[in-house]
Parts: C-alpha cells; structure tokens; sequence
C-alpha cells in the first residue's frame, strides 16, 4: 500500500495529480471586499498605534508585558502556519509520497501565517527601528530564546519559505507566455540545483524557532501554571504545532474543496488525517506524562480557571483526533473535518496558554484585549486570508484531478474568447496539446 | 518503506558521531561554567535593612532627582506617590502589613543586580547587558527593540516599559552608574537617614550583613542573607524580619534562573553544532527523495503531455 498515488490505475476515485487554479469565481466579491476593508482599517489603526504607543490602544500592562498580537498571530498562528515545515517533513524526508499533492497549500499558508505574524511582530515591538542589529551575528544573544525567534523566523520566512513558494509563481509566467520560456526554464534549473539546501533549512529553522517559542516561557518560571510550565515546553510547542498545522493544511483544503465544488482525494486525505491523528496521540501521551511525572497532576482537579482551560485543551484534543482516526475507516469526510477543527483548536488553546490563560503575574493582574487589539489582530488574519484567495484563483495551489485541469484549459478557451484575440494565452493553452499549438501558430 | 527508512537512519548515523563528539565536548565546557556563576571583579551593591527601615521614601525622591525623572504625580496630581515600580520609578518603598497584627515591614524594591540576570539571558540584542566589572546591569537604548521580554523573564518583576509615547524606554535601576563615575554614592543611599540601605562593594556588604546576624541573634528571618546565594547570588542584598516572600522576594533557589530553566537550550545550541550537523542530514536525505520524485514527474510528464509540477 505504500505505492505512489500515480502508480495506481482508478476510475472511481478521484486523483489529486496537479495544482489547478481555481478558476470561473471572481477574486473580488463581498467576502473578499470586507476582508479589504478589515486590513485596510487595521493599517491605519497600526499608524495611530506608532504615534501613541502601545499602552493608549492595547490592554497590555506592566503585568502582562505581551498582548495578543505576540500571544495570538505570532506564538498560535504561526503554529497553525508549520505545514511547510510538518507537512514538508512527512513528504520529503519520511517521504509520504501522496503528501506531495499538498505541499503547496502547505507553502502558501505558511508563508501567508508568518508574513501577517512578522508584521504585527514588528508592530507590536516597542522600539521596531533596533532591528537592524539583525544584520550583524556577533550582536546576537546567541542564548537567548527571544533572539533565537525573531531572528529565525525572519530568516525563515524570507529566504527558504519565500523560495519555496517561486515554483508554482515561475509556472504562471511559463504558461503565460511563451517567449518567457527559456528564461522560466533557466531560473528553474538554477533553482532546482539550490534545493536540497533550501529545503532542509526550510526545516531545520522552523524546528528551532517553534521549539524557542515554548522556550520562551521557561524563563518565566513560577509564573506559569504548573501544568504548562515543563522542561518539555519547547518540545510540546514543537509537537502542538505539526498537528496543528496538518489541520490547517488539510482542513483548508478540504474546506476549498467544497466551496469550489472540486473533488477531494481520500487516499491523501486519509495519509494526512493517519499521520495527524497519531501526532495528537503521541503529544497527548507526552503532555499527560509530563504533568504526572513532574506531580502536578493534583492541580488539574482544582476548581480554577487554569484546571478549566487543561481540561478543555485536553478534550477537544484528544476528541478531534478520535475523530480523526475513526473517520479512517467510516471515510466521512465530515467526521474528518470536524476532526481537524476540533484538534486545532486544542492545538490553539495549549499554545495560548502559558503567556495568557496560565500565566500569573505577581501581584495578580487582569489582561483582557481592547477592541483596537483586536481589531488589528483580525486585521493582519484578514490580510493573510485575502492573500490566500487571491493566490489560489490567480496561481495554481490547489490539488485537483487531471480533469479539472483539461476543464479549466476548455473553460479559458472557449469561456473567454477574448484571450485568442488578445493572445493572452496564445502560446500555451496551459500546456495542452502542445505540438498542435505550435503547428496552428 | 525499508530502504528509505535505513537510508535515513544511516545518513542520520553518518554524521551523528562526530556530532554527538562535538556536543558533548562542549556540553562538559559549558557544564562547569554555569555551576559557578562568575562574580564581577568589583561588584557594587546595595545592602537594605528592612528592621531599620522607616519607610521615609527619601530615597525615592532622591532617586527621580539622582536620574532626572519627572516626579510620578499621577495618583494625586500633587504629590509623588508612584503605587509601584513604573516608567519613572526605579526605586520605591512598600509596607507589608498583614491583617493578623504580625510584625509588619518596609521594603525597598529596585533592581537586584542579579549575578546571572535572567532580564540579560533574554534580551535578544544585548540591550540589558551585566557590567563585567561592577556587575552593574544597564539598559542601552540604541540596541533595544522594545520585545518587552524582561519585563516577562525578570523574577523581581523589575524593569519597567513606558506604555505612552512613540519613543518607550525600559526603566530600570542602574545604581546611579553615572554618579558611580563620578565618585558620588547612588542617590538611595546618599540621603538614606537611618543606613538602613547603604552602598559598597558586595563582599563588604556581605560581611557588613553577617556581622549585623551575629551581633542581633534572633532578630533576622532565617538569619540569613536574601542574595547571597538566591537566584545565583544578587549584588542587591536584603535583611528583614519577616520572610523574603512576603516582600516580593521569591524563594528561587540557589541556582539562578536562566541556568535552571535554559540549560537543555544552550546545550542544544552550543556552538551551533547539533543545528549544523542535523541540516548536512537533511540535506542529504532531501538529494535523495528529490531525485526519486522529479524522476517520477517526468515520467508522468511524458505520459500525460502536461507541464510537470514540481
């Protein structure tokens, strides 16, 4: 069974074998125009922010040194934004083969989540205009957690992600015109030969800075809850956020799939829902020892807030993939769905917690975020979501069947034909019947 | 799924010896540096005596006018009456009174000037950086980048970050390192009428502690000195009657923060050797599953007359 999809011969079921834009839906709708407007608001909310400081528009205080723009879009968000690294992993270096099928919905929400995160990071960072001891190493406290992050991260997201997502952008152009060609072609070669280097730092750095992000709290000490706070921290953070992220990756897809109305490939997602599901097992199995070894188990049956959130994160954990490992057997894409929600959303709670939900400051302290917060926080997602819709119906992500394509090269042809006489697609016709197109010219 | 697994495992095997040589290497040489935290050579501290203390908040004024802060007016609009530690205060004195009727006492909160400060440990550009000399640790405001992430790491709760204003600074006290230089005490200790805080150098003030121990038997908490050893040793030193905790002074332990809570960290990033050994790994499993899969695509290529997408 561990044969690639391609070598399979099946009519019954369909195939994801080629990314295929999602064409005949209009990039700007309604959706797409709030969406807009939420960036656009936020933006402008930011610019007040830079002027008045962060104290007059946030709910951070001397107690909680870190709101939600760190807590939420960069330490949750930027889980859920692994999938080139969790995915990745799985595909090339424990090569699951039919995982290739989503690695570029893996890239592109990777990179969408930490450009959004970095960003805000660099919003939410009191003195931004320091950043540039980032250029020089020596500079660096090589020790230390927080450096480790922003340094890794910004690396990470502006060389090996950003290189990673220039296939599917140099593709476009391929298609696009044809006197580009060679040229495509040059930059792929070229590309190709820096690879094996690109990609394995594509892994290495996002397992170092997901790891220093629980790391982080370690040198909060006491201050942490005792169920979060663990040496394990780092290693936790680091297993939350490869389940978490093979739910973002997985769910959004299955999720585009209904609402593009494409076909959805169970023997992928079925690979994907296999390996997470056992990634939440084996977490849970980690994160429960932990607590018991270490005999904080006691803490979790008081009647606190801090036993409430545990008790939640744990539930919807281990429910979601339940769910995910029986819908193995039922194929109930629905079940799986759910699964992927409910798992991430354990994922998301385990990872808010040790800097807000289980974090207390001394003396006590209250955090709650204002609206203009939030209102940014939506803001930098909605950004990151409008990307998403924008890239996916303009450049082949999505996985789809070899049909989709043919359908999607015959809905160009004859759908607008506007573009023969235009000669937008003159040469290429997406790569279909390529000696005839070239005869006709 | 056999081959590629043992072609993993053996690449991995490959270099993990010299690797794991390497690690432990330095691991041995890293061990011995965080079990003795280095002493500055002429580490300066504070000496508080919480017994002695009226709790006249003379240092507190004179601490604003020693650094040329604003007065904290903002409680009252009259009077300076900071509630706690904020961005103009550095310095503050606080009354631990509990309900019960048992002794009741002053305490002045500044920085500790720990030995291994945790703020330091975490500063990501060195911006808070531990004098080698004096021990002193200051703020630097062209390297910080306002992460705010001392103001999480410190165990004192400490520095103190300016939430108005498009410009913030950390505020923390720095001894009055500017007056240090120019041969004057800290303003503290300067107007300071019963010595109930004092300045010099930390073996000094230690003995200093011990002597005051000695001569008033049963007068201290624990008869000890909270810094001596707490935390790693601080270069702020405190004696009082009631216990530390009460003060805000947590029983941490007598390894320091950062050594207790990092140490799997830094071994794990020493000299950056396990990080490097692990990419030359990948490197050289990811050459091997690109091949198999671009051949695989261009296979498909062929068979199906379409683009292939790699």
């Amino acid at each position: 069974m561990s044969s690639a999809p391609i070598d399979r011969v099946s009519d019954d079921q369909p195939l994801w074998e080629r990314a295929v834009p999602v064409y005949g839906f209009p990039v700007v709708n309604k959706f797409f125009l709030v969406l807009v407007a939420m960036t656009v608001l936020a933006f402008l909310l930011t610019a007040y922010r830079e002027l008045a400081g962060l104290g007059p528009v946030s709910g951070m205080n001397d107690a909680y040194g870190w709101g939600i723009w760190k807590t939420f879009n960069v330490m949750v968000l930027t889980a859920l934004g692994s999938g080139a690294f969790a995915v990745g992993i799985a595909a090339w270096v424990f090569r699951r083969k039919r995982l290739h099928a989503l690695m570029r919905m893996a890239l592109l929400t990777s990179f969408l989540a930490y450009a959004c995160g970095l960003l805000l990071l660099g919003i939410d960072a009191g003195r931004p205009w320091n950043f540039y001891w980032m250029v020089f190493p020596w500079k660096w406290n090589m020790h230390s957690p927080l450096a480790e992050v922003a340094i890794c991260m910004s690396i990470y997201a502006m060389i090996p992600l950003a290189l990673e997502n220039i296939p599917p952008v140099l593709e476009r152009l391929w298609y696009f015109d044809s006197r580009l060609r060679p040229g495509v072609e040059r930059l792929e070669r070229l590309l190709h030969k820096f690879f094996p280097w690109l990609i394995a730092a594509a892994y290495l750095l996002p397992g170092m800075h997901q790891s220093s992000l629980g790391a982080l709290m370690l040198l909060a000490g006491e201050r942490v809850h005792p169920l979060w706070q663990t040496p394990f921290l780092p290693l936790l953070y680091l297993g939350a956020a490869t389940f978490m992220s093979f739910g973002c990756v997985a769910g959004t897809t299955m999720l585009c799939c209904v609402v593009w109305k494409r076909a959805m490939d169970m023997e992928v997602l079925d690979e994907a829902a296999r390996i997470t599901s056992w990634l939440i097992f084996g977490w849970l199995g980690l994160r429960v020892l932990d607590i018991i070894f270490r005999g904080a188990l006691g803490t979790a049956f008081h009647f606190d807030r801090f036993a409430g959130v545990f008790w939640i994160e744990v539930l919807l954990t281990s429910v979601g993939g339940w769910m995910l490992h029986r819908s193995l057997k039922s194929h109930a894409a629905r079940e799986m769905f759910l699964g992927y929600i409910f798992s991430s959303f354990g994922g998301m709670i385990y990872r808010f917690s040790p800097t807000t939900l289980a974090f207390r400051p001394n003396p006590e302290s209250l955090y709650f975020p204002t609206a203009v917060e939030i209102l940014v926080s939506l803001g930098f997602i909605s950004m990151g979501i409008a990307g998403f819709l924008l890239v996916v119906k303009r450049i082949a992500i999505l996985p789809a069947t070899l049909q989709e394509w043919h359908d999607m090269a015959s809905y160009f042809r004859f759908r607008r034909p506007y573009i023969r006489w235009t000669g937008y697609f003159k040469y290429g016709h997406f790569g279909e019947n390529e000696p005839q197109v070239k005869q006709s010219d | 799924m056999a081959i590629t697994r043992r072609a993993l495992i053996s690449n991995v095997a490959k270099v993990g010896v010299p690797a794991a040589l390497a690690v432990t290497v330095g691991t041995d040489a890293l061990h011995a540096e965080t079990e003795s935290v280095p002493i500055p050579s002429i580490a300066v501290g504070l000496l508080y005596d919480a017994s002695i203390c009226i709790g006249c908040k003379a240092c507190v004024a004179a601490c604003a006018e020693a650094n040329d802060t604003a007065p904290d007016i903002r409680g009252d609009g009259l009077h300076q009456a900071p509630s706690d530690l904020n961005d103009v205060t550095r310095n503050i004195i606080k009354l631990y009174k509990p309900d019960d009727g048992s002794p009741s006492s002053f305490v002045k909160r500044q920085c500790m000037q720990c030995l291994d400060p945790a703020c330091a440990a975490g500063c990501p550009f060195q911006a808070l950086h531990k004098d080698p000399e004096t021990g002193i640790v200051t703020w630097t405001e062209n390297k910080c980048i306002g992460c705010r992430y001392c103001t999480i790491t410190c165990p004192y709760h400490i520095p103190r970050f300016q939430w108005q204003g498009y410009n913030p600074r950390v505020t923390k006290c720095e001894l009055c390192s500017q007056r240090l230089e120019k041969g004057l005490q800290p303003g503290c200790t300067s107007v300071c009428p019963t010595g109930a805080v004092i300045f010099g150098p930390r073996t000094v003030l230690l003995a200093e502690a011990k002597q005051r121990i000695k001569n008033n038997p049963g007068r201290y908490y624990q008869e000890r000195v909270y810094g001596e050893y707490d935390n790693g040793g601080t270069q702020a030193l405190y004696l009082s009657r009631v216990p530390f905790a009460k003060l805000g002074l947590p029983e941490l332990g007598p390894e320091s923060v950062p050594a207790r809570t990092l140490r799997w960290q830094r071994r794990l990033y020493q000299y950056f050797a396990l990080p490097a050994v692990l990419y030359v790994g990948l490197v050289q499993v990811i050459r091997k599953s690109l091949a198999g899969h671009e051949q695989e695509a261009h296979q498909r290529e062929k068979e199906t007359g379409l683009r292939a997408q790699l």
